[in-house]
């Protein structure tokens, strides 16, 4: 058990050794690559944090070629998604704070509308009529719940990603991510309760 | 209960299904959780955020995919370029720095030999020969300071106006 646990840890690490070789080298095949395998997971991200799909596609672009500039300063020590989910992060923070430098509590557009604009899945149709109101109470949740929560929420329960991984990420301490999505599900709770019911 | 065992409770519900948490850790927020409604609130509210966040689905459409790829391509080759023009620059900066000093030395004994053989002091002859080096830029600049290129003007003027236009914008 020990041996298989070191052996994918070794191959983990090869894999992001070999990413990281990749982008000091700039190899467009590796990039295109990467922008297939982690296409859904970051324009998630950046939907769920900027609330816009237009704005957030446009983010996605800038995202890789942030990636593809900054490539060198990636060593291969910490998981890919982690380092690409940052660079996205920034690009996110940099666009909010063009389009309104006050506060990033604030940053939501009321005109932006729906913030998902999910793309029904589901089952069943059953499934999807069942479900559908419950979403979009939770979208309409989702939108009043500050980007900062929201992000943290993503991250953790969307991309699974760890407390110290996300605080490494968006260069908080842990106990703040802790108290961010402890906010964030509190910020929920109606809309949870509501759905239950 | 303590507040810390509360706090330990909520630690370990948030950390639930994303990290490794140990059976002693699961069994204890596992009783906790049974004892204390709170915290149990909590932990649910925690399961429904999960599942319904997940229940989002987003993808990415094909074009956007293939939109991102060309974009990476070209600034890849733009990239390319850039280090290809900078890495000549350099080679022709060293070549350019290499050849005057080679030519200083040249001119310099060759400075020593006419001053050997005509019989100059060498105080009138290094002078000399470093006026000599130093005469084209000299002159060039004496010439641009005397009489003011109507080009380098031009751009001036050109440079003003268009920093004047971009204001009024």
């Amino acid at each position: 058990m020990v041996a298989t646990a070191f052996s994918s840890l070794v191959a983990m690490e090869t894999e992001e050794a070999q990413i990281a070789r990749g982008l000091r080298r700039r190899d467009p095949d590796l990039l295109d690559a990467l922008i297939e395998q982690y296409q859904h997971r970051l324009l998630r991200y950046l939907l769920h944090l900027i609330g816009n799909r237009a704005a957030a596609e446009d983010l996605f672009q800038e995202t890789w070629l942030r990636v593809l500039e900054k490539g060198h300063l990636y060593d291969g020590r910490n998981r890919f998604v982690t380092w690409l989910m940052s660079i996205a992060h920034n690009v996110a923070i940099d666009h909010l704070r063009k389009r309104n430098p006050s506060s990033l509590d604030e940053m939501k557009d009321p005109e932006d509308g729906a913030p998902f604009e999910p793309e029904a899945s589901g089952p069943s149709p059953l499934d999807i009529a069942v479900g559908k109101q419950q979403h979009e109470m939770f979208d309409a949740a989702l939108s009043k719940v500050p980007p900062l929560f929201r992000e943290v929420l993503v991250l953790r329960f969307q991309e699974h990603m760890k407390l110290e991984e996300i605080a490494k990420l968006i260069r908080i301490p842990v106990a703040t991510v802790k108290t961010r999505i402890y906010r964030g599900v509190m910020a929920l709770r109606p809309a949870l309760k509501g759905g239950a019911q | 209960m303590t507040n810390h065992e509360h706090e330990r409770a909520i630690d370990l519900v948030t950390r639930r299904g994303g990290e490794d948490i140990t059976a002693a850790d699961e069994a204890w927020v596992e009783s906790h959780l049974s004892l204390c409604s709170e915290c149990a609130e909590y932990a649910a509210l925690v399961e429904g955020t999960g599942q319904l966040l997940r229940s989002v689905a987003v993808t990415a459409s094909s074009a956007l995919v293939a939109t991102t790829q060309a974009r990476v391509h070209a600034r890849v080759a733009q990239l390319h370029e850039q280090r290809s023009r900078r890495i000549l620059i350099a080679i022709s900066f060293c070549i350019g720095a290499m050849s005057s000093a080679l030519s200083a030395w040249l001119w310099w004994r060759f400075g020593g030999w006419v001053a050997q053989h005509v019989g100059l002091p060498p105080a009138i002859v290094e002078p000399g020969i470093l006026l000599f080096l130093l005469l084209p830029a000299i002159v060039i600049a004496g010439l641009l300071l005397a009489f003011p290129h109507p080009v380098f003007e031009g751009s001036l003027m050109l440079a003003l106006a268009r920093e004047h236009e971009g204001e009024k914008r």
